[in-house]
């Protein structure tokens, strides 16, 4: 018996150790046989991973979908360059900063850690409101979550600079640095995954009406997602300001909230794995498609996608993997070692709208 | 030729099966009551043949025509109607628009006021609140508004789920002779869902008994009232002799 | 005096542009329980209907020269051919699919549609002038109100009256609201699911149409993104208003409109700029308060 619960426990740790050593491998190769442009993608890449597995604490969980998280983002993003560029230019170009917050210097670790705690507290305060609603309703309140940030983020002139860009980031998260945080928010989502919170939650996302009816918990185990998932995406947001050294409002709206809810569609919401491979599958076609917006040479003629082609192209990938293959690329299975055969997952094909 | 014809029919909601290999027919202007406990598959059976749910497995014909797998409103254009369980009236619509949701397929548009006419004379409640919000009207109306709107789509066969539950059993008898009555005039086939082997017996026809998913037994309605009878001297004999 | 006047007419034609918005989608959530997150999308391609297609900082019209008897029936037809065709290729796929799944794939549909008018009519918005003669103030009731907002308030009176006499007095509009109410009881009384349900995406793309016309008139600006905003308003408008309640989405509509005029009245000049943060922030507290929408009805079932 507890041969069986030890094998089970291998199996499912073993998840997280296949995908931290795929993205390794994905970043050796990556550095190994590309040039400066394919690092780059690479460190794009794993800052993705970091966001769409902190996505997924709370929406591959809870089934509950948010479309709130790129404001979690902004809010660790811009934390992390309050806390760390040079005081002379934040006088320059956010005057009005609280004095500690311009005087602050932070190295970046601790600064990246504060943007995800900041993020984190937004997230437990915003989710203990909105997480009162149910399913559709919550999600059409993460929306209007994000156009609060966006809104606040795009006009506090002093502060956050406005519409207009904060620049003069210390760019120092490449490929290595944003692997160590993926291989982290994977480590923290299979942990929270198996935790009885995160089982109780699973347990819930089938059934939204008798969740509600068995207990009143579901509630604090959503907050709690939440809030984890909040830490992870704010992390992102000051990795992806510190790759870029450049921070605008409009990079943390409806565009990177689609590309990253793409991924986790196109992995597939219901496991941890599906929403690796989600991101690793499309950052490589992304790539693929911006490098045809740039032409290349088939024979003598040059060939070039039209700009808009890869964002037309990925949504249409994403509606197609929604019909063909509901459950995403990995059919909300996790990669693990020792696997037993799983069961056929039975089709249920009842009629929309069929009560008793 | 049977009028329907069910044939090795299964359902199952997800993993749990709703109904095991379940056949039946019924002839043209027959009655037939389907009995059995809770959790029987009765609902199951009717919403299977009437395209609400998927079958995992077996086949249903009406008048010789495959209903399997088709949309319940092209079943429904075949000429078959049904009272569902707990009547499902459109609540947010008056009576008269509820009778006349299902009048979109009929051909004989002419027939359609008389018919209507015909169903306040069957229930004069119904006529005297036909601009009523159905969502008001009480258990026993909604229940007539329920089989009125069934028989505005002109069918040659309805089915009819529980027309006695939690209704007084002077109105469930209003109920039944309608539906009798109906039945003459009409030449309509019935299969209704009833609990009570006596009142099956009185109504008269087949019966059928459900449990499990499976039929276990079937005969006369009054054999199945004497069986019941015999199984519990409680009951008393005087009920069912009149059948 | 005059000023109250003048932010009646405001809040009430702001309040119609918002209704029309969210009856579109109420219609489409109380028929088939899709949030049509593409809704916004069909408003941004009514409005580049209108002109030459070019990546060009100056707009030059195409449908938009047509006289307006022409155009408003085009651009309505042009609205619903649109919808349909979403339905069609995209949600009919989706009928037996779960809620969220056609709520995901039409936030990617409306991202397919605005990134093809980006690819063809390029990022910049575009100065349009449909009707200008419009915008030229009449007095009424002691306020200089633009003759556009008057015929704003006509129209959205029109459209939502047009729409009840079309679901009270019709066959088609009968079906909706059974299938609104109950869409498996009333396929079983032989009510075509693919004809209700194409009708009632007809209808919202019609809807979008009018928007379009009324907002383009009004702010003299085709922008490849102005479907995203106006569409989270009549999301929060359709949800305030009790999921799929089509009067509810109209009081809700006209309730935002409202809010959102006095916010920009009464806020200090500083926090203006943050005025659509206030109205969010409103939004999900009023949501807490009554999850179930401020105007839901009492019999109407749960749906979400």
């Amino acid at each position: 018996m507890s041969n069986q619960h030890q094998a089970a426990r291998i199996r499912a740790w073993s998840t997280p150790i296949i995908l931290a050593l795929a993205l390794l491998a994905f970043v050796v190769l990556t550095t190994a046989l590309g040039d400066k442009s394919m690092a780059r993608m690479a460190a794009q890449t794993l800052i993705r991973v970091t966001f769409v597995v902190g996505l997924w604490i709370f929406v591959g969980n809870s089934g509950v979908v948010s479309f709130g998280h790129a404001g979690f983002m902004a809010i660790g993003a811009y934390a992390s360059a309050w806390l760390t560029l040079k005081p002379q230019t934040k006088a320059l170009f956010l005057p009005d900063l609280w004095p500690w917050l311009a005087q602050a210097e932070w190295p970046v670790l601790p600064a990246a850690i504060a943007g995800g705690f900041l993020a984190a507290t937004v997230a437990l305060i915003s989710g203990a409101a909105i997480l009162r609603l149910s399913g559709i309703a919550a999600s059409i309140a993460t929306f209007a979550f994000l156009a609060i940030v966006n809104t606040i983020y795009s006009n506090w002139e002093g502060v956050t600079g406005a519409t207009s860009s904060v620049v003069g980031l210390a760019r120092y998260a490449d490929q290595w640095v944003t692997l160590g945080w993926a291989v982290a928010a994977i480590f923290v989502a299979a942990f929270y995954a198996n935790s009885a919170s995160g089982l109780a939650l699973r347990a819930t996302r089938e059934d939204e009406v008798a969740a509600r009816a068995s207990g009143v918990s579901m509630y604090r185990h959503r907050v709690l997602a939440m809030t984890i998932s909040g830490f992870f995406t704010g992390v992102s947001g000051a990795l992806l300001g510190h790759s870029l050294g450049v921070l605008n409002p409009g990079s943390f709206y409806l565009g990177i909230t689609f590309i990253t809810l793409a991924m986790l569609v196109v992995g597939g919401i219901g496991s941890l794995s599906g929403a690796v491979t989600g991101v690793v599958a499309l950052s490589l076609l992304i790539e693929a498609l911006v490098r045809m917006e740039r032409g290349i040479e088939i024979g003598t003629t040059e060939f070039a996608l039209p700009s808009g082609a890869q964002e037309i192209l990925i949504g249409v990938v994403m509606i197609l993997v929604l019909i063909i293959r509901p459950g995403g690329l990995t059919g909300g299975r996790e990669f693990q070692l020792g696997r037993r055969r799983a069961e056929p997952k039975q089709q249920t094909a009842t009629n929309r709208g069929v009560t008793t | 030729m049977a009028k329907l014809g069910v044939f090795d029919v299964s359902v199952r909601y997800g993993k749990v099966p709703a109904l095991n290999d379940v056949s039946l027919h019924l002839n043209e202007g027959e009655r037939m009551f389907i009995s059995g406990p809770n959790g029987a598959g009765k609902s199951s059976l009717l919403r299977a043949i009437s395209g609400a749910v998927a079958t995992s497995h077996g086949r249903i014909e009406m008048d010789g025509t495959i209903l399997t797998g088709r949309p319940p409103e092209a079943i429904a254009r075949q000429g078959l109607s049904m009272v569902p369980e707990g009547r499902e009236i459109f609540g947010s619509m008056t009576v008269e628009e509820n009778l006349r949701v299902g009048t979109g397929i009929r051909r004989d548009r002419s027939a359609i006021e008389s018919d209507i006419a015909e169903i306040y004379d069957a229930f004069p409640i119904l006529g005297q609140r036909r601009n009523a919000s159905a969502g008001a009207l009480s258990g026993g109306q909604q229940q007539m508004l329920a089989i009125g709107r069934a028989l505005m789509t002109n069918p040659k066969l309805m089915m009819v789920d529980e027309p006695s539950l939690g209704l007084a059993p002077n109105i469930v008898d209003q109920v039944y002779d309608t539906l009798v009555a109906l039945q003459q005039e009409r030449g309509l086939t019935l299969l209704i869902v009833e609990q009570s082997s006596a009142r099956a017996a009185r109504v008269g026809g087949r019966m059928v008994l459900l449990r499990g998913g499976a039929i276990v037994d079937q005969g006369d309605a009054r054999e199945f009232a004497e069986k019941d009878l015999l199984k519990d001297a409680y009951f008393g004999g005087a009920k069912t002799e009149d059948a | 005096m005059g000023t109250v006047a003048q932010l009646f007419f405001d809040a009430v034609s702001l309040g119609g542009i918002y209704a029309m918005a969210a009856l579109g989608i109420a219609l489409i959530f109380g028929v088939m329980n899709l949030v049509n997150f593409a809704h916004g999308e069909y408003i941004a391609f009514c409005v580049f209907a209108l002109i030459v297609p070019s990546t060009d900082a100056v707009a030059v019209m195409f449908l938009g020269k047509a006289p307006a008897l022409v155009l408003i029936p085009a651009l309505l037809i042009l609205g619903a051919l649109m919808a349909m065709t979403s339905e069609y290729v995209v949600f009919r796929h989706f009928r037996r699919a779960d809620p969220v799944a056609m709520m995901i794939a039409s936030f990617a549909l409306g991202f397919v549609i605005q990134n093809g008018l980006l690819a063809i009519y390029g990022s910049r918005p575009k100065a349009i002038s449909l009707w200008p003669s419009l915008n030229t103030p009449i007095h009424v009731a002691g306020a200089d109100v633009p003759l556009l907002q008057l015929i704003v308030i006509i129209a959205t009176l029109l459209v939502v009256s047009g729409l009840a006499l079309l679901l009270k007095k019709t066959r088609i509009g009968l079906e909706m609201r059974a299938a609104a109410e109950n869409f498996t009881m009333a396929r079983m009384l032989g009510v075509r699911a693919n004809v209700v349900i194409t009708g009632a995406f007809a209808l919202s793309g019609a809807l979008a149409a009018a928007v379009a016309m009324i907002m383009v008139t009004q702010t003299g600006v085709a922008d490849v993104r102005m479907g995203g905003s106006i569409m989270l308003v009549a999301f929060i408008a359709t949800v305030i208003g009790g999921m799929g309640s089509l009067p509810g989405a109209v009081a809700a509509g006209f309730l935002i409109g409202a809010v959102s005029v006095l916010l920009q009245a009464f806020l200090p000049l500083d926090a203006r700029p943050f005025r659509d943060a206030f109205l969010y922030t409103l939004v999900i507290v009023c949501l807490l308060l009554r999850p179930q929408g401020l105007f839901a009805s009492p019999n109407s079932k749960p749906r979400v």
